[in-house]
């Protein structure tokens, strides 16, 4: 059986399609069968930043509501064979989505794949609920500022509320990542550090994400920074990878950049 | 930015970080206590119908509080003037 892996936040734009993205890269590419699903329904995403936005033929709600099978509306990635993606539907009916079918979906997908990246909708309404329900473990993305904070706060709150595996007796398995760290802004007292924000929500870190320019070259692409060798934002992915493998991986340094004698005196 | 400051760098710390930290555990300690009583509104109710059975007044005020790990219900009621 497959194992659920929830990305949420509270906030919006923090990060969580990018971490599903890149998270379901990886683990295809460590010799798991990954489906990355897209939950966000009426704002697809995921489907852009894994650059299989041109293949889409049916979505997810085609697929609850019978409209066609679970295999026409999977898209292979062409490059991470393990790799299989849900699109979200464009629909603007967000209540669209029923209990009793999200939960036979998840479970068909159980059947067939290791890994089911759920990547949830900001907010903490149904869409979010949906995800949430059958979750294995979660992983909480929030950057270093009060809002983000605040919103991954009220979320760890409501998580085991809204857990089938909590209602059971279990606890869902819960992680942060930090995404777009600054560290010459911590460096200087202006940005929140990892340890304030780890002070605060009381829950263990499973990756920080530098603030990485490259990211945003790679979501023009379509193509994940995991696969980009000399990022700094993709080797913080890969560890993040590693890391849901049970691997004891350690975080890696970011430090400021040392800004040369030149650039300091001319700009 | 003077030319000395841009030689040699600034080693003057902004402290908002700090203040982001500070204002957030004040928030959260708040709302943190909202939600670890999901019967609030109930009891809100209940009490006050007490309260209105009893006396003329509607004002009733709770509030929820985290203190040292202690969850704490502050109840206020007025009764107004004789």
């Amino acid at each position: 059986m497959g194992e659920v892996i929830t990305i949420t936040s509270g906030k919006g734009g923090v990060g969580k399609s990018t971490l599903s993205a890149n998270l379901a890269v990886g683990l295809a590419e460590s010799g798991k069968k990954v489906v990355a699903v897209d939950f966000d329904i009426g704002l697809r995403n995921l489907d852009m930043i894994l650059g299989l936005e041109n293949r889409i033929v049916y979505d997810v709600i085609d697929v609850m509501e019978g409209r066609c099978n679970l295999s026409q509306a999977l898209i292979n990635d062409k490059r991470s064979k393990n790799l299989y993606f849900l699109p979200a539907s464009q629909t603007s009916d967000k209540t669209i989505l029923d209990k009793d079918k999200v939960q036979k979906l998840i479970e068909s997908l159980k059947n067939e794949f290791d890994i089911i990246i759920l990547d949830s909708p900001a907010g903490i309404e149904s869409g979010f609920e949906h995800s949430i329900f059958l979750a294995d473990r979660a992983i909480i993305v929030t950057t270093p500022d009060v809002s983000a904070v605040r919103d991954a706060d009220r979320v760890i709150g409501i998580i085991d509320a809204k857990s089938q595996k909590a209602k059971d007796g279990g606890e869902v398995l819960k992680h942060v990542v930090i995404n777009r760290l600054k560290p010459e802004m911590v460096d200087s007292g202006s940005m929140l550090s990892v340890d304030d924000v780890l002070s605060i929500l009381a829950l263990p870190l499973i990756g920080i994400v530098p603030d990485d320019e490259e990211i945003i070259t790679s979501t023009n692409e379509g193509e994940p920074i995991f696969y980009n060798k000399n990022s700094m934002a993709g080797e913080a992915y890969r560890r993040i990878t590693k890391r849901i493998l049970g691997e004891d991986i350690s975080f890696m340094e970011i430090k400021p950049k040392k800004v040369g004698f030149f650039k300091r005196l001319f700009g | 930015m003077t030319l000395f400051e841009r030689i040699f760098g600034t080693k003057k710390r902004d402290n908002s970080a700090n203040k982001a930290k500070a204002r957030l555990k004040v928030m959260l300690a708040t709302e943190r206590a909202d939600c670890n009583i999901p019967y609030l509104e109930d009891l809100k109710r209940e009490i006050l119908d007490v309260v209105k059975k009893y006396t003329k007044t509607g004002d009733v005020n709770i509030k929820t509080e985290k203190q040292n790990d202690i969850d704490m219900l502050e109840l206020e009621i007025s009764l107004g003037k004789n």
